[in-house]
C-alpha cells in the first residue's frame, strides 16, 4: 500500500501543471541542500580539532557528549521552525478500504527523509569513527550511534506531534516554547542545573553501560506511538483541516477610505495578510528583518556606507521585496473577480503604490532606533527610503506583470517555493545591484557622499514621475491580464 | 445590448467557442444549455474579458470587451468561486462590492435584507470567511454581491447547480422578477432545463463549440430539448 501511495504521489509531482518549473525548483534546492551537507561534513571531519580548540585540557569525548543535548535542543528548536508536516492529501483515501493506520505509517515513513534527520548521524559518525571505535571499542560505538539515532527520531516525532498540536490550538506553542526557555534560563540565567553536565553525565554512562543506549530507541518508539495515536484519532477531514471556528468579525480600516477606491483596495489587501497564514507569516519575516542592522553596525570592521546602504535597503524595503516580488499571485484565488469588477487597472496599482508606501513608512520609522549607531545611518537609511519608494517598487510591479503562478495562501512561507519562478530571481538582480552600481563608481573615485546623494535624486525622480511609469505599467497590465488569469485559474 | 461577431476560441487545435454572430437584445432573458464541454464557461469567460479570443469580438453596447472597460459599470456577473475574495466575510465582501458602484455601507446593508428569505438565515451575521461557507452558500454570496451592483446585464454560469431546492425557486424568482421590472439583460447557463425554460424567454443551445439551436421558449420547448439531450446519450 506504501508503494501505491508513492507512486500517486509521483504522479500527482509529475502530472501536475507546474511540473517542469517544479523539477528546476527541486534541482536547485537538492543543490543547496548537498552544499549545507558538505559543509556538515567538513565540520564534522574536524569536529575533534574543533573540540580540542574550544575546549582546551578536557577529553575529546567528554566534551562531545557534554554537548548532545544541547545540539537535541537546537535541532527541536530548528525543527519547529522548518519542518513540515507531511501532506498526502490523504482526502481521497479516507472513505476508500484503506485502514487508517496504512495511512498513518505512510506519513509517518514519508515524513523521515529530511536532512534533520541526516545532520546529526552526518556530524556524529567521523568522530565516533576516529575517536570511539578505537579507544573504546565497538559496542561503545554502536551504543553512541544509537542513541544519536534515537534521539534524532524521538525530536523528529515530537515536533511532528507538537506542530500538529500548535496547528489546532496555540496554546500548545506558549507551553512548548515556555518549557525551553524554562529550562535554558534555569541552566544560564539561574545555573540551578547545568545541561550540558547532564549530557556528559547521560552519555559517559551509556559509554560504561553500552546496552542503555536501548533506552533512547524506546524514547523514539514512545514518542512515534504518540504522534501515531494522535494521528489515528484525528484523521477526520474537518480536523486535518483547521479546526478554527472562532467567530470571524468584520473590520474597518477606517483611515483609508479617503484615498477613494484604491483605499478600498488596500483595506482588501491588508485582510488578506492578516487573515491568511502564509502572507502573514511573510510580514513575521520582515518584522525579523528589522534586527538586520544589528549583525552589520555591531561589528566594527564595518565602517564605510555601503554596509549601510544595503542594511538600509533591507530593512525600509523588506515588505516591498518579500511580498512584492510574489504579486499579483496572492490574488489569484480571487482574480478573475477582480478582473470583471468594476475596479480599473489603475486603480488596482494604485493600491500597491499605496501598500508599499504604508509598510515601508512603518520600517522605517521601525529603523530610527538605529541612529545610536550615528546619524549617517539614520540618514542613509532615509535616503534608502526614497529609493525603495521611487525605484524598487516600480521594478517589482514591472515583474509581477509576468508572474502567472498561482498561490495557495494557507501554507506557510518557509521552504515553501509555490510561486516561485524565473521572475523572482531575475529581479533579485536589478534589486540587489541598482544602488550599487550607482553608488560604487563615485564611493571609489573619492566622493561617497555624491553616491548617495545620487540614489536619493533618482529616488525622487521616480517617484515624481510615478504616474508616467505608473501608465506604462498599466499599459503593459492590460496586455498580460489574460495570461495572468490563465496562470491564475491552474491550481 | 450584447453582439458577438466571428468569436472563435481554440485550445490545442480543438476549437472550443466557434460563433459567427449572436445577438442579444436589451431586457431579454437567455439561457444557455449544453453537455460539459459544450464551451459555455469559455463563451462566458470571452463575454467578460477574461479569455482573449483568437478571432472575432464580443461588444456590449456597441463596445468591444476587450477595448473598453465601460461594460465593467453595468455588468454583474458569476461564474465560480474565483469571483469571491474568500478571506473576507459576506458582509465585507458585500460593501465592498457596494462601494464599487459607489454605495455607502449604510445603503448595502439597507440593502440586505431583502435576501434574508434567500439566504436562509446562513450567510448574514454568521461570523464566517466566505471560504468557509460551503459551495452552495458561496454562490448565493455571489449571486446577491451581483444583485447589489443594479446591473443592466446579468451573467451566471450553472448558478442552480449546487444550492438547495427552495433556494433554486427562490432564485429563479428573482430573476424573473427583477428582469421583468428593471428590464435586465440576464444569460444563464444551467444543466437543469426545467430551470432554464422556466426562467428564460430564449434557449441557446451549444454542442462543440457552436450554438445549434436558438429557440424562442414556448410550451413545448422542454420537450424538444429534452428530446435532444437523450437522443445524444
Amino acid at each position: 500500500m506504501t508503494l501505491t501511495f508513492l507512486i500517486h504521489q509521483s504522479k500527482a509531482f509529475w502530472r501536475s501543471k507546474n511540473t517542469g518549473k517544479s523539477v528546476v525548483m527541486r534541482v536547485v534546492m537538492a543543490i543547496l541542500i548537498l552544499y549545507l551537507l558538505l559543509n556538515v561534513l567538513v565540520v564534522a571531519f574536524f569536529l575533534d580539532r574543533i573540540l580540542k580548540k574550544t575546549n582546551p585540557g578536557q577529553d575529546i569525548l567528554y566534551s562531545f557528549n557534554s554537548y548532545i543535548l544541547y545540539y537535541f535542543l537546537m535541532d527541536l528548536l530548528l525543527r519547529f521552525q522548518m519542518q513540515e508536516l507531511p501532506t498526502l492529501s490523504v482526502k481521497p483515501y479516507l472513505h476508500l478500504r484503506i485502514k487508517k493506520n496504512q495511512l498513518i505509517n505512510y506519513l509517518s515513513l514519508t515524513s523521515l527523509w529530511t536532512t534533520f534527520n541526516l545532520t546529526p548521524i552526518l556530524l556524529s559518525l567521523p568522530l565516533l569513527i576516529k575517536v570511539v571505535l578505537p579507544e573504546h571499542g565497538l559496542a561503545q560505538f554502536w551504543s553512541l550511534l544509537v542513541s544519536i539515532i534515537g534521539l534524532t527520531l524521538s525530536n523528529h516525532f515530537f515536533s511532528l506531534w507538537i506542530k500538529r498540536k500548535v496547528n489546532l490550538n496555540a496554546m500548545w506553542m506558549l507551553i512548548f516554547f515556555g518549557t525551553l526557555i524554562l529550562f535554558v534560563s534555569l541552566d544560564f540565567y539561574f545555573k540551578l542545573f547545568s545541561i550540558s553536565a547532564l549530557s556528559a553525565g547521560l552519555f559517559n554512562f551509556i559509554l560504561k553501560n553500552p546496552l542503555y543506549c536501548l533506552i533512547f530507541l524506546l524514547l523514539a518508539l514512545v514518542v512515534y506511538i504518540l504522534n501515531y495515536r494522535y494521528l489515528k484519532s484525528n484523521l477526520y477531514l474537518e480536523e486535518l483541516h483547521t479546526a478554527d471556528t472562532s467567530h470571524k468579525s468584520s473590520t474597518e480600516i477606517p483611515y483609508l477610505n479617503r484615498f477613494g477606491k484604491a483605499g478600498d483596495l488596500v483595506a482588501n489587501e491588508l485582510k488578506l495578510i492578516l487573515r491568511n497564514k502564509r502572507p502573514r507569516s511573510v510580514i513575521t519575516m520582515s518584522l525579523m528583518f528589522m534586527f538586520y542592522g544589528l549583525i552589520f553596525y555591531t561589528n566594527p570592521t564595518f565602517s564605510g556606507y555601503s554596509g549601510i546602504v544595503f542594511c538600509g535597503m533591507f530593512m525600509t524595503g523588506i515588505f516591498i521585496i518579500n511580498y512584492g516580488q510574489f504579486m499579483f499571485s496572492w490574488q489569484s484565488a480571487h482574480f478573475d473577480g477582480i478582473l470583471v469588477s468594476k475596479v480599473s487597472a489603475m486603480d488596482f496599482f494604485r493600491s500597491k503604490f499605496l501598500l508599499f508606501t504604508f509598510f515601508s513608512s512603518i520600517c522605517f520609522l521601525l529603523t530610527i532606533p538605529y541612529v545610536y549607531f550615528g546619524w549617517k545611518v539614520l540618514i542613509v537609511h532615509f535616503i534608502m527610503f526614497i529609493w525603495n519608494l521611487g525605484v524598487n517598487t516600480l521594478l517589482v510591479l514591472y515583474f509581477a506583470n509576468q508572474n502567472y503562478r498561482r498561490i495557495d495562501l494557507s501554507k506557510g512561507a518557509t521552504f515553501n517555493w509555490e510561486g516561485v519562478g524565473a521572475s523572482q530571481w531575475i529581479l533579485s538582480i536589478p534589486l540587489l545591484l541598482a544602488p550599487f552600481v550607482i553608488y560604487y563608481p563615485l564611493n571609489l573615485l573619492g566622493y561617497p557622499e555624491a553616491g548617495l546623494a545620487l540614489i536619493a535624486v533618482i529616488g525622487l525622480i521616480f517617484m515624481i514621475s510615478r504616474e508616467f511609469w505608473l501608465n506604462k505599467l498599466v499599459k503593459r497590465f492590460q496586455e498580460k491580464r489574460y495570461l495572468i488569469a490563465e496562470g491564475f485559474r491552474n491550481k | 445590448m450584447i453582439g458577438i461577431s466571428n468569436l472563435k476560441k481554440k485550445y490545442n487545435g480543438v476549437t472550443v467557442v466557434n460563433i459567427p454572430e449572436l445577438i442579444i437584445k436589451r431586457g431579454e432573458t437567455v439561457g444557455l444549455v449544453g453537455n460539459n464541454g459544450a464551451g459555455k464557461t469559455t463563451l462566458f469567460r470571452m463575454m467578460l474579458d477574461l479569455i482573449r479570443p483568437d478571432s472575432g469580438e464580443v461588444l456590449s453596447d456597441e463596445k468591444n470587451v476587450a477595448e473598453s472597460e465601460a461594460w465593467k459599470d453595468y455588468t454583474a456577473s458569476y461564474l465560480d468561486e474565483g469571483f469571491l475574495i474568500d478571506y473576507l466575510t459576506p458582509e465585507e465582501y458585500f460593501h465592498f462590492i457596494g462601494g464599487l458602484h459607489n454605495k455607502s455601507k449604510v445603503q448595502v446593508d439597507s440593502e440586505l435584507p431583502a435576501f434574508s428569505e434567500f439566504f436562509n438565515g446562513e450567510i448574514l451575521k454568521k461570523g464566517k470567511y466566505i471560504r468557509d461557507l460551503s459551495k452552495g452558500n458561496q454562490t448565493k454570496v455571489g449571486v446577491a454581491a451581483c444583485m447589489i451592483q443594479n446591473p443592466q446585464i446579468l451573467m451566471l454560469d450553472e448558478p442552480f447547480a449546487n444550492i438547495d431546492p427552495s433556494t433554486q425557486i427562490r432564485l429563479k424568482n428573482m430573476v424573473k422578477d427583477i428582469s421583468r421590472e428593471k428590464h435586465i439583460t440576464t444569460i444563464i447557463s444551467s444543466h437543469d432545463l426545467n430551470h432554464v425554460t422556466e426562467v428564460c424567454e430564449r434557449i441557446l443551445l451549444m454542442e462543440k463549440g457552436k450554438i445549434i439551436k436558438d429557440i424562442a421558449t414556448n410550451s413545448n420547448t422542454l420537450q424538444e430539448l429534452e428530446q435532444y439531450f437523450s437522443v445524444l446519450s
